[in-house]
């Protein structure tokens, strides 16, 4: 009770003496000093202020550390889906100058080793008559392939056999696909993501001796550096050295801004610590080797080691040597400055010094940096991708599943396989821009100008038996326009379309209408539609009186077209076109069979395609599959069967007559030009001369080309001056003097002579005798007309000049 | 007289030969030219290693190209062999085994229509080539049946495998075309 009754008592006695505060009596204690009760208060204060700052603070550390968590844990990078070209396979009796070996090798990265030491992975080197190669292995989405030493014999342009390193025999190799382009997003950044485990120690090494050499031993800062770097900064009266450590440098480019402010380096110290306290070490610097900036190839930043081994030295950071890696960790401290592309002497200088840090601090042994400071840089070459090529990716990412989208593509580090042949599409690239530059100097256009019109293109090839399309330029400079007139642009078909026409006139389905020496009167003809009469000419103005069907379509003449249109009927016509592959509106009236009708090139491409692959439809395709960043299968789209549409009697027929426009007709430019063997094409040119033409093919291509302005204008020239040479200029280029392969008739086609001026049969003595075609049955029952028999000029009447 | 006699002998000698020779081309011509199931006489298929040389250098190399596609799908990689064909077809897109050995691998892989197209393919590719000859088209009818088969024209196939058996007892006494037997 005493107990309790003296705290009674003090707490009264403290209550009073509170209650006493200002009071005049009433307590028996002296108040405190001021000065004592100023100190307290402050130290209230001070107490408050710290609590509230470490609230603050708490919440600021949490919030930081939410973000690195997140950032950690959730997706770190962004890689741009990288897309890939057909693999070239090269095999004994190719012509290695025209597949473009030695150009292979330079875009691919592989480097020239010119010491007698064994080839390293990824570099070549050249002997007489020979090349030897240590290929790299590669990812496939169906078939990867190791690496593998391969010697090529090569003689008169020709690869003459191929030798493994145990010297038996190869028949066939595949070359890795190149890797022509990138789904980037905004900010164009390349990189490899590469794993800790596959890192050689010598690229850690050197990076830990140049960048951080405590960074095993300190918790994400590192005040012994930082003091040294003060010292140093302040030596040297101003910033010469940072004292960032790897995991601050991480921190920076992961979270921050490059702003050199208190805050910011405060923030960045923070972070590094919770990053150091969160995450091990490997973890750490696998992050570091995968965010680092590492330089610039043209518009694209590279990123990471693993972008940066390919991008120095064309092979994998696993195989990169205690040189090149020395010479990795020498650029990171300044990119652009210490590239080794542009400034090799500095690079190398700081790649010594690196070395030099090494061993100094026993993570090489001497004779390893004298060894490595004695090795040349020997870079890769530097390959920058076309822009033109994006043409392409645009089309391909059309066809992919909807899944992948734009946001996807440029983030998900996707490997895509695409059917790009890279030498049809390098000849594309170059022939379309060749070409719409000469016509641009022939007519004429002032290109300085600014805003005149300029001629546009589109030039695409595919593969008539598989839809694939091997290349595809869709204008002249993908920077200035991505319109892509080759699978967007719908245009004028004009006589392009003809050979739909007469397609559907041959095909048994229409009786047929007409064989190929149906005489077809090109005289003037007047059709009435409900929009009035319609009187088609020809390009002339000029009528011929009774021409073959076949003279009609070599000579591209209007009036025959629109006569068997009208026999056909346009309904069938339009059948036929569908049937063919055009998917655009077609309006059926008479001036389609004149190819009024607006179609895009990829859908005349594949018209064609089916005509040069004996009436089997392809369907078009620009990839066969894709594998996720880590080299998983995602999809794969094998090659589908192209469709039987038209009998393979009718598709020959309509090919022969295509055959006949090169040979004889307004396609005769191109053998003209030196082409040979078998080609087929057409040319077409639309009313005002909007749009200018060129479909061709071989057994094994099919090539179209466009020219014309995107808002339609008269060009002044016909196709055959304006598409035509394109086109033999970009055949010649890659497939040389003589096309491969032959237009055979199948057994279902009869050849017979035939009497040129009447169409009849020709029989022996008839004066004029011309092979021709017919589907089996349909040939003339008529003959040689007994008057063309008589009027055959005899000795006589010749002797006598009769 | 005996002269005379030995002369017309002799003459009656190389007459016969004449005619049994005629008679000899005439069936072998026979084999050729007749469509299957017209009581064929066999023939040796010609195999995907047998056409090796018989034409320029890329068909060469498309050919082993599908000859390594079969290897592949006799170890049961079907995804490896489909990329072998594939490839087969980038150097010689005009190669009627690559398709011949498609239509087999998607016919084997439960997708007769898509054999059917590879099938028409490659019998186009051989018809504007050497012709169809009963030594490349006993795959065709064989398979064409096995076709028929898959998608339940039981009536068709069968006349079929009997046609194909005539040309080749050996491949299509199974009703099955393995890729060790196209190889």
């Amino acid at each position: 009770m005493a107990k309790a009754g003296s705290r009674a008592g003090r707490k009264t006695s403290e209550r009073g003496g509170r209650g006493g505060k200002g009071g005049r009596g009433g307590s028996d204690r002296e108040a405190p000093p001021p000065g004592l009760l100023r100190a307290r208060r402050l130290g209230l204060v001070v107490v408050a202020l710290a609590f509230a700052a470490g609230i603050w603070a708490a919440g600021w550390l949490l919030e930081l550390d939410r973000v690195v968590v997140s950032r950690f844990e959730g997706r770190r990078f962004s890689v741009p889906s990288r897309v890939y070209a057909a693999p070239i396979v090269i095999y004994p009796g190719a012509d290695w100058q025209r597949l473009d070996l030695a150009g292979w090798l330079l875009r691919t990265g592989y480097r020239e080793q010119k010491d007698d030491a064994p080839l390293a992975v990824g570099s070549y080197r050249w002997g007489p008559g020979r090349l030897r190669v240590h290929l790299r292995g590669f990812e496939h989405p169906q078939l990867p392939e190791d690496d593998r030493k391969v010697e090529f014999r090569l003689a008169g342009g020709r690869v003459a056999e191929m030798r493994d390193d145990r010297g038996g025999r190869v028949p066939v190799v595949t070359l890795e696909p190149e890797a022509i382009s990138s789904f980037f997003g905004g900010e164009r950044e390349q990189r490899d993501l590469i794993e800790i485990a596959e890192v050689p120690d010598h690229l850690i090494a050197a990076i830990y001796a140049v960048e951080d050499r405590r960074f095993e031993q300190h918790h994400g800062i590192d005040p012994r550096r930082i003091a040294g770097a003060l010292l140093a900064n302040l030596r040297a009266g101003g910033i010469r050295q940072g004292g960032s450590t790897l995991t601050q440098q991480l921190v920076k480019n992961f979270f921050l801004t490059p702003e050199r402010t208190l805050r910011r380096k405060l923030t960045e110290a923070a972070m590094a610590l919770l990053v150091e306290a969160r995450y091990d070490k490997r973890q750490i610097l696998e992050a570091y080797l995968n965010e680092i900036y590492m330089g610039r190839r043209g518009s694209t930043a590279i990123h990471g080691i693993g972008e940066a081994a390919r991008f120095f030295y064309g092979k994998r950071v696993a195989d990169l040597s205690i040189d090149e890696s020395a010479l990795l960790a020498a650029v990171i401290q300044s990119p652009n400055a210490m590239s080794p592309h542009r400034h090799p002497e500095r690079a190398k200088k700081r790649r010594d010094l690196v070395l030099e840090l090494m061993a100094e601090q026993g993570r090489i042994t001497r004779e390893e940096a004298e060894h490595a400071r004695g090795r040349e840089l020997s870079l890769a070459a530097i390959s920058l991708e076309s822009g033109q090529d994006r043409y392409f990716l645009d089309a391909l990412a059309k066809q992919l599943p909807e899944v992948y989208d734009d946001e996807l593509l440029s983030v998900e580090g996707l490997r895509i396989y695409s059917t790009l042949d890279t030498m049809l599409q390098r000849a594309a690239v170059k022939h379309l821009a060749d070409g719409l530059a000469s016509l641009e100097k022939r007519l004429g256009v002032d290109t300085k100008k600014k805003g005149a019109a300029r001629l546009q293109g589109c030039l695409l090839v595919m593969r008539p038996q598989t839809g694939e399309i091997l290349a595809m330029v869709g204008g002249r400079d993908y920077a200035t326009s991505q319109w892509n007139r080759c699978t967007m642009a719908r245009r004028q078909a004009g006589s392009v379309f003809k050979p739909v026409v007469y397609a559907a006139a041959l095909a048994p389905q229409s009786g047929p209408a007409i064989t190929l020496a149906t005489m077809v009167p090109d005289e003037p003809l007047r059709i009435d539609t409900p929009n009035g009469a319609w009187e088609p000419v020809n390009f002339d103005k000029q009528f011929r009186g009774p021409v073959t069907a076949r003279e009609a379509l070599e000579r591209s003449l209007n009036v025959p077209a629109a006569r068997i249109g009208q026999r056909v009927g346009i309904s069938n016509v339009v059948e036929m076109a569908r049937r063919l592959g055009i998917e655009s509106p077609l309006p059926a009236v008479p001036s389609l069979a004149l190819g009024t009708a607006e179609v895009s090139p990829l859908e005349i491409a594949t018209v064609y395609a089916t005509f040069a692959n004996g009436g089997l439809r392809p369907t078009p395709r620009s990839f066969i599959g894709l594998l996720d960043d880590r080299g998983v299968g995602q999809e794969q789209w094998p090659l589908a069967g192209a469709r039987r549409v038209l009998d393979p009697g009718t598709a020959y027929l309509t090919t022969s007559l295509l055959e006949g426009v090169v040979d004889r007709g307004t396609g005769s430019g191109l053998r003209a030009r030196g082409l040979r063997g078998p080609i087929a094409g057409k040319t077409g040119t639309t009313d005002e001369e909007y749009d200018l033409w060129f479909v061709g093919f071989t057994p094994e291509m099919v090539a179209v080309v466009w020219v014309g302005y995107d808002e339609p204008k008269a060009i002044g020239v016909p196709s055959s001056r304006g598409a035509l040479p394109i086109w033999a200029d970009f055949l010649s280029a890659v497939t040389g003097d003589e096309v491969r392969g032959a237009f055979v008739k199948p057994s279902s086609v009869e050849q017979i002579d035939i009497d040129p001026q009447s169409g009849a049969r020709a029989l022996l003595g008839c004066p004029e005798h011309r092979p021709e075609y017919f589907l089996a049955g349909t040939a003339p029952e008529k003959t040689c007309p007994r008057e063309r028999f008589f009027r055959r000029r005899g000795f006589f009447d010749r002797l006598f000049g009769r | 007289m005996a002269n005379r006699r030995e002369r017309r002998a002799g003459r009656g000698r190389a007459l016969g030969l004449v005619a049994s020779g005629l008679v000899a081309l005439l069936a072998s011509g026979c084999a050729i030219v007749e469509g299957p199931g017209l009581g064929l006489l066999p023939t040796r298929p010609q195999t995907v290693s047998d056409a090796i040389g018989r034409y320029d250098a890329a068909r060469d190399a498309s050919l082993r190209l599908v000859i390594a596609g079969l290897d592949e799908d006799t170890a049961g990689r079907p995804s490896r062999a489909l990329a072998s064909y594939q490839r087969a077809i980038g150097v010689d897109p005009t190669n009627p085994y690559a398709f011949l050995a498609l239509a087999r691998h998607h016919l084997e892989g439960g997708s007769p229509d898509e054999a059917s197209a590879f099938l028409d393919q490659a019998r186009a590719l051989f018809e504007t080539q050497d012709g169809l000859g009963p030594e490349v088209d006993v795959w065709g009818v064989g398979l064409r049946a096995g076709i028929d088969r898959a998608l339940g024209r039981h009536d068709e196939a069968d006349a079929l495998f009997e046609s194909a058996r005539s040309l080749s007892p050996s491949v299509w006494e199974d009703e099955w075309l393995s890729a060790s037997e196209l190889r």
